[in-house]
């Protein structure tokens, strides 16, 4: 056995943010090792650096012993590295063999040498036992398995030591996988070091040899059997202290505000069913790429929906009209502020009243000293930093700019807020307010839907937690029995597996 | 010490660019008159050089206003200028060469440069085709014609005023043209009015409020209840209706309708509009500077033709003056 792969105390900060503070992680040949984390754990950012594409801030990668240049992804690729991402990154309108030696193709000079390409093609998907996959055919007519094969004959077209395959089997089904997995065993058996991305802890078990968790940007844990309890692995991702920023839990009452009956708009959701009474704050909490934002947009309407409707306080709502859901009383709060929420060149005041100028029109003319007031009362009463209305709204930290965000529903006196990542990119202490104000906002009546991949805010805040994976509902967790491993295990996992039912209570 | 500190970061965040580049924007005005005025004194700085200066500029003032509104939703309007040639060859010909109607021409001009915006939005809005290339389209299409409408003749329109320009009745169409109030071309009373109805739709009206968000970020404008398409939609139109009013004021000026009349008024209304500092990504737009960008390019070329520069010289320095101004404007410039 030898070392492939040595990465030592990994360094990687982008502006304001430290992706990696110090991550360490062996690969030997013949293994498959898997790498866990929550979102934002630094998975992405560890196998960047490792292929190169991202250059890291401190800390040393070997690779067979040697320093493994940084920054430079075909310096990376030379020496043995091949990475497969998540999405395919194939052209649906290439043959098989093309889209194996894509921008390596053999030539004869200075014409293409097809025979060589197709002759080697097929060698090489021999050696993944899958010679039935036909070299002229148009990657885009395979199935996403085979699609996952040719992808994995590509990366192995060189001279392959590590392979590095992120989430492999997100789009395969359950036959597909295995055939996954006897491709990657075959590779393994040759000598060649896997290291394995999954969110899916049960694939640990079938493919792993061993295991390394990262959350926060730190090594949690490394070079674990893959035998190691899921619960034992769930912890250590999560592995935080919880703090004390989270108000009383709202109560809701009986009144149905919002309802969503079989709402489905392929891929994303598949057909999802959900309540939100008025007092309400109800979680939607699952993987990025569950469905929750596009659950969100069917609702408010920016989408169409293929089946299903959605219901507020007991009449239809008008699909895919946003301003028929803004007039009865719906507000979004997005995912991405400065993209889909604000005006950055905006001030404070006009961000607040763009979705109720009519209140400020007489005579077709805008009451401009009016809204000012106004838009300035709301932002004090969400305490606004700083107290300036015709501030632009650039210039604010995310925090204020979620407020200027929620100052704009609340000036709008909607009845449900739906909320997507209302806390991301904010500090804790700002945090701790939001919170406040969800709460408040269910206390006086409203129905919140919050979508966020943070689940231990979403274990606290929440009257209840619908928990999404892969565009459907797959739990519902009572508020006060919420915890995040809870949540998370919903997420990752197969409900119905027998030693995860015990969890739920 | 911390007050302090807080007011000035205050005032800075307030970001008053846009306000900074009106007041640039009124000294370069003033600075071009006084260099007129020493170059050439006994002829620039009279009162018959102003009033053709105001006169002349009021046809591509008025829309540039038009493309002040396109442009602030990150639009464009290329076709601005061959909508002015096909309406008032279009007017022209409803008229017919006994006709005495000034008012037959007026509304035939603006109902047809109203359409052909018309059929810009609609391509644009709901037909989804990039401003860019539906506008292009219209360029040619409208300019074709112009020049199909009356067998590539121009009309004449004395017949509207007995023959000559003299002495029009009030509100009749040489009115528009050669007509005075205290002395001031009644085109530039309908230059400054349309600029200052639209400084108050874009600044005072919601739709206004509306056609910034447009510009500045659309989703987020979806996502806040904004109409966007119909607001898309809208600039268009207006856009072409000011065109019919730029139409009569035209036609009005020189007696009769040209189908070549109104070539590459587009450059100069985008060029008025950008040295005005509104912005071509849109989100931002100054109905002042606009009209300070007419002012600028008005007192330029009167300059230059009056040092004798050739039209073709001209030409190129307009050129030079846009591209310089949207330089300026590059986004990393902004803060």
């Amino acid at each position: 056995m030898t070392a492939v792969l040595e990465v030592r105390n990994l360094v990687k900060e982008f502006p304001g943010v430290k992706a990696l503070q110090g991550v360490d992680l062996d690969v030997v040949d013949g293994e498959v090792h898997c790498l866990l984390g929550p979102n934002g754990a630094g998975k992405s950012t560890l196998i960047k650096c490792v292929s190169g594409a991202v250059e890291p801030t401190s800390g040393e990668i070997l690779f067979l012993g040697e320093p493994l240049p940084q920054g430079d992804p075909a310096g990376s690729l030379k020496r043995g590295v091949a990475t497969i991402y998540q999405e395919l990154d194939l052209v649906p309108d290439l043959s098989v063999a093309e889209s194996i030696f894509l921008a390596h193709e053999p030539r004869r000079w200075p014409l293409l040498d097809l025979d060589k390409m197709y002759r080697e093609s097929e060698a090489l998907l021999a050696r993944l036992g899958h010679e039935s996959i036909p070299v002229r055919a148009k990657v885009g007519k395979l199935r996403p398995a085979a699609q996952q094969i040719v992808s994995i004959a590509r990366a192995i077209s060189g001279n392959v030591r590590l392979l590095i395959m992120d989430e492999p089997s997100a789009i395969l089904d359950e036959g597909e996988i295995s055939t996954l997995f006897e491709v990657v065993r075959r590779l393994t058996a040759e000598g060649v070091g896997v290291v394995y991305i999954s969110h899916r802890l049960d694939e640990i078990r079938r493919i792993g040899d061993r295991v390394t968790v990262l959350a926060d940007g730190r090594t949690a844990a490394t070079g674990l059997p893959a035998t190691t309890p899921t619960d034992r692995l769930v912890e250590l991702m999560v592995g935080r202290k919880v703090e004390q920023l989270y108000p009383d839990r709202p109560v809701g009452t009986d009144r149905v505000l919002l309802e969503v009956r079989d709402a489905r708009r392929l891929p994303a959701v598949r057909g999802v069913s959900l309540q939100v009474r008025a007092g309400e704050v109800v979680g939607l909490g699952g993987l990025v790429g569950s469905g929750r934002t596009e659950l969100l947009r069917l609702i408010y309407g920016l989408d169409p929906l293929d089946e299903g409707e959605v219901v507020l306080e007991g009449k239809p709502l008008r699909a895919g009209h946003p301003r028929a859901a803004i007039r009865r009383g719906l507000g979004l709060a997005p995912e991405d502020r400065k993209s889909q929420a604000l005006v950055l060149d905006w001030s404070q005041t006009k961000n607040v009243t763009v979705a109720d100028l009519g209140r400020f029109s007489r005579l077709l003319l805008l009451d401009i000293r009016k809204e000012r007031e106004t838009a300035r009362k709301e932002l004090r009463a969400l305490n606004t930093v700083p107290d300036d209305p015709d501030r632009v709204v650039r210039l604010l930290s995310g925090g204020n700019q979620q407020k200027v965000v929620l100052a704009r529903w609340l000036l709008r006196q909607c009845r449900v807020l739906l909320l997507d990542e209302p806390t991301r990119g904010v500090d804790v202490a700002t945090k701790a307010e939001i919170y406040r104000i969800i709460s408040e906002l269910a206390a006086a009546g409203l129905g919140v839907l919050v979508v966020s991949s943070e689940l231990e805010e979403l274990a606290h805040i929440c009257t209840r937690v619908l928990v999404m994976r892969e565009g459907e509902i797959v739990a519902e967790v009572d508020g006060k029995d919420a915890t995040e491993r809870a949540l998370l295990r919903h997420a990752v996992a197969p409900t119905d597996s027998p030693d995860l039912v015990e969890e739920v209570v | 010490m911390t007050d302090t500190a807080q007011t000035w970061r205050g005032a800075l965040g307030r970001a008053k660019a846009l306000e900074f580049q009106e007041y640039a924007l009124a000294i370069v005005v003033v600075l071009l008159f006084i260099a007129g005025a020493i170059l050439k004194p006994d002829t620039f700085p009279t009162w018959d050089n102003i009033r053709n200066m105001l006169t002349q500029s009021s046809v591509v003032g008025v829309l540039a206003i038009g493309m002040t509104f396109v442009i602030a939703t990150a639009g464009i309007d290329l076709s601005v200028g061959s909508i002015v040639a096909a309406a008032g060859v279009f007017g022209g010909i409803m008229v017919g060469t006994d006709g005495t109607s000034s008012l037959v021409f007026i509304l035939a001009a603006i109902l047809f440069a109203t359409f052909l915006g018309t059929c810009n939005a609609t391509a644009i809005a709901y037909g989804r085709v990039v401003p860019f290339i539906a506008t292009l389209a219209m360029f040619s299409i409208a300019r074709g014609l112009a020049l199909l409408l009356n067998d590539k003749l121009p009309v004449s329109l004395l017949d509207l005023n007995g023959g000559s320009f003299g002495d029009p009745r009030p509100f009749s169409l040489l009115w528009f043209g050669v007509g005075r109030i205290f002395g001031i071309p009644v085109s530039v009373f309908v230059f400054l009015a349309i600029a200052i109805l639209g400084w108050i739709v874009l600044n005072r009206t919601r739709y206004g409020r509306y056609v910034i968000a447009v510009g500045g970020n659309r989703e987020a404008a979806r996502i806040a209840g904004v109409p966007v398409r119909r607001i898309i939609f809208s600039v268009y139109v207006l856009s072409g209706f000011l065109a019919g009013i730029s139409t009569v004021l035209l036609c009005a000026r020189l007696g009769s309708a040209s189908p070549v009349s109104g070539n590459l008024y587009e450059l100069d209304a985008i060029g008025a509009v950008v040295i005005g500092g509104t912005s071509l990504a849109g989100g931002r737009a100054s109905i002042v500077g606009t009209f300070l960008g007419v002012l600028t390019f008005a007192l330029i070329f009167s300059l230059m033709t009056q040092l004798n520069m050739s039209t073709e010289i001209q030409q190129v320095t307009k050129g030079l003056i846009v591209l310089g101004a949207v330089l300026l404007q590059r986004p990393e410039a902004r803060y």
